[in-house]
């Protein structure tokens, strides 16, 4: 299966076209039910859930895995903002988690806020304390 | 037939808490609250975070109150009326739960 051996795979650079195209399937099959996620407005379910996929690959070890989580959460910037999709920061957001949780990787969803009266809130994933989604200049308000 | 309302002389003897599902935290300029479980966010300016705050380590709305009426200079009695008109708004959100006090 195409499946199988992209998750094998350490970096997504190193895919072929198979294993590319198979990485946007995931990414659109993810998207629905993170999307029906999102109607429920519990934000802390919403990651749990997100996080009860089956995992199907041991953790890649040291900067391999970090690089993994960096450019999993690049295609999955791009694919979502060029598609006609919800591309918001909160339901990209929840695809990377599954997607990281399905490889063993551990990721924290991040809410940061922007305070004033333009207030915005903004939402990202991060592997081993870094971005692997933009951060942007948002205020941390909570780690889920 | 809708709830009896919080009166104020039974709201001042109880204790306020912020529900696990709400998060806050205080910037310069104002107090940022999130609702977990409605995912909505709501905005506090200085006194409102200060009485949320307080509200947060005190024993009953009523210490609260004094203490607050002490830090700002202002009679008791104002104090009071505007806090409990404060936690009925954020109870009606349900980002503050009124329980007996201790």
């Amino acid at each position: 299966m195409a499946a199988a051996g992209l998750y094998r795979t350490p970096a997504v650079a190193a895919l072929g076209v198979r294993g590319r195209m198979a990485l946007a399937v995931e990414i659109l099959l993810d998207y629905a039910p993170s999307w029906r996620l999102l109607r429920s407005g519990d934000l802390p379910a919403m990651v749990r859930a997100s996080r009860s996929v089956r995992r199907v690959a041991p953790q890649p070890a040291g900067a391999e895995a970090h690089e993994l989580a960096v450019r999993l959460g690049a295609v999955v910037g791009r694919l979502l903002a060029i598609l006609p999709t919800d591309s918001r920061c909160l339901i990209r957001s929840l695809v990377l988690t599954r997607m990281l949780s399905r490889r063993s990787l551990p990721s924290v969803l991040v809410i940061g806020v922007q305070p004033g009266p333009s207030f915005a809130a903004h939402a990202w994933v991060e592997h081993e304390g870094r971005p692997v989604l933009p951060k942007g200049p948002f205020a941390r308000l909570l780690e889920l | 037939m809708s709830a009896d309302p919080i009166t104020s002389p039974s709201l001042m003897q109880m204790r306020a808490q912020v529900p696990d599902h709400v998060v806050h935290r205080e910037f310069a300029e104002e107090t940022v609250v999130l609702n977990l479980k409605t995912g909505y966010y709501h905005g506090l300016n200085l006194v409102g975070g200060r009485m949320l705050e307080t509200l947060g380590s005190s024993p009953t709305v009523a210490a609260a109150a004094q203490s607050l009426a002490a830090e700002f200079e202002q009679p008791l009695a104002l104090i009071e009326a505007d806090l409990s008109e404060f936690c009925q708004a954020l109870v009606e959100r349900e980002l503050l739960a009124l329980v007996p006090a201790a």
